[in-house]
């Protein structure tokens, strides 16, 4: 068993990194799956109002937190890079305050946006003040 | 005592989450490879029956020990209100014909302030996390029991900078005869954002 330790932790690694690449390599410019992740919020979270909304404080805050978290992926400019969705578009842009701020929460970790849920739910309001701001 | 430093060995973590979306509970499964030796104080966690006298021996003794382990952890976290609220379920085995030991931690953690500040600021709450963590043994499959086994009960605060950085000290009390009577734990992190990019790109 000892001798066998070390090859199965080095072909375990290889898997992930592996099945990671894969999911990488999925073409970015398919916006729909994001969309239709949005889409897949639940009723009542659809019409929830965003607590900060039109406050300059906070898209201000917003736009830190997005520098912070998500312009790695996403670009600083919002306009998406490789599989991140760019976020100026209409399929985001038209989407409301609470689904943005649902999806934050729950992510899409087959298309490897991670979930947020570990954010305080106020940050994420403020996140989604920022990206509507971009409209 | 002053008993020097010395390279004691290494570990390889991985963390997989076996769902995909959001629960109330969110379950993780974390396995890790530890090659180390005797040596090794660093108490992450507490497991079987962990207790004070381990590290009494010197540096010098402790080293000639060597350790072939998997630990496998099952993490519940859920999210609530801005408090992350953690349940870990801990089984290590020592590849060397050990038999597997338990422990457990129980953690809450929330941080000072939970919107953000426009500008830019190190020393502002919504940086400061604070919680309370409490851990321990809970035997092996040779003797699951409680008795003898060790529990700290310890405060946490962890400062996240913006660059990246966080900082986190957390010291604990011993509750039972066999625990240490305090320790003091202190962590200094840096987290690598898009490291899977970065990889990538050096290979392009």
């Amino acid at each position: 068993m000892k001798r066998l330790a070390v090859p199965l932790v080095l072909l375990l690694a290889a898997a992930v990194f592996a099945a990671a690449d894969a999911a990488h390599e999925k073409k970015s410019s398919d916006d729909r799956g994001v969309m239709s992740a949005i889409a897949q919020a639940p009723l009542k979270t659809r019409d929830r109002q965003n607590p900060y909304e039109g406050r300059l404080d906070s898209i201000a805050a917003g736009k830190k937190l997005y520098l912070e978290h998500c312009a790695h992926c996403h670009a600083p400019d919002a306009r998406g890079r490789g599989q991140a969705v760019n976020l100026r578009l209409p399929g985001v842009q038209n989407a409301t305050a609470g689904e943005l701020v649902w999806f934050l929460g729950n992510g899409n970790l087959r298309r490897g946006m991670p979930s947020w849920s570990g954010l305080p739910v106020q940050r994420r309001w403020q996140i989604v003040s920022y990206l509507k701001s971009l409209r | 005592m002053n008993d020097g430093a010395l390279w004691t060995g290494f570990r390889w973590e991985n963390r997989f989450r076996p769902l995909m979306k959001e629960h109330w509970i969110n379950p993780l499964l974390y396995v890790e490879y530890e090659n180390i030796n005797g040596a090794d104080k660093t108490m992450i966690e507490v497991v079987g029956f962990d207790h004070e006298a381990d590290h009494a021996p010197r540096n010098a003794v402790l080293s000639r020990e060597h350790a072939h382990e998997i630990e496998t952890k099952l993490i519940l976290s859920s999210d609530a209100q801005g408090w992350n609220i953690s349940e870990n379920f801990i089984a290590e085995k020592n590849l060397g014909h050990q038999p597997w030991e338990f422990g457990y931690a129980l953690a809450a953690s929330r941080p000072l302030g939970l919107s953000a500040t426009a500008g830019s600021c190190n020393f502002c709450r919504e940086n400061i996390v604070a919680g309370i963590e409490m851990y321990g043994g809970l035997g092996s499959t040779d003797s699951a029991t409680l008795s003898g086994t060790s529990h700290y009960l310890a405060p946490i605060l962890a400062w996240h900078l913006p660059n990246g950085v966080t900082l986190r000290v957390s010291p604990s009390w011993g509750l039972t005869d066999t625990s240490h009577r305090f320790l003091l734990r202190a962590g200094l992190t840096y987290e690598i954002s898009g490291w899977g990019q970065k990889v990538r790109s050096w290979f392009r």
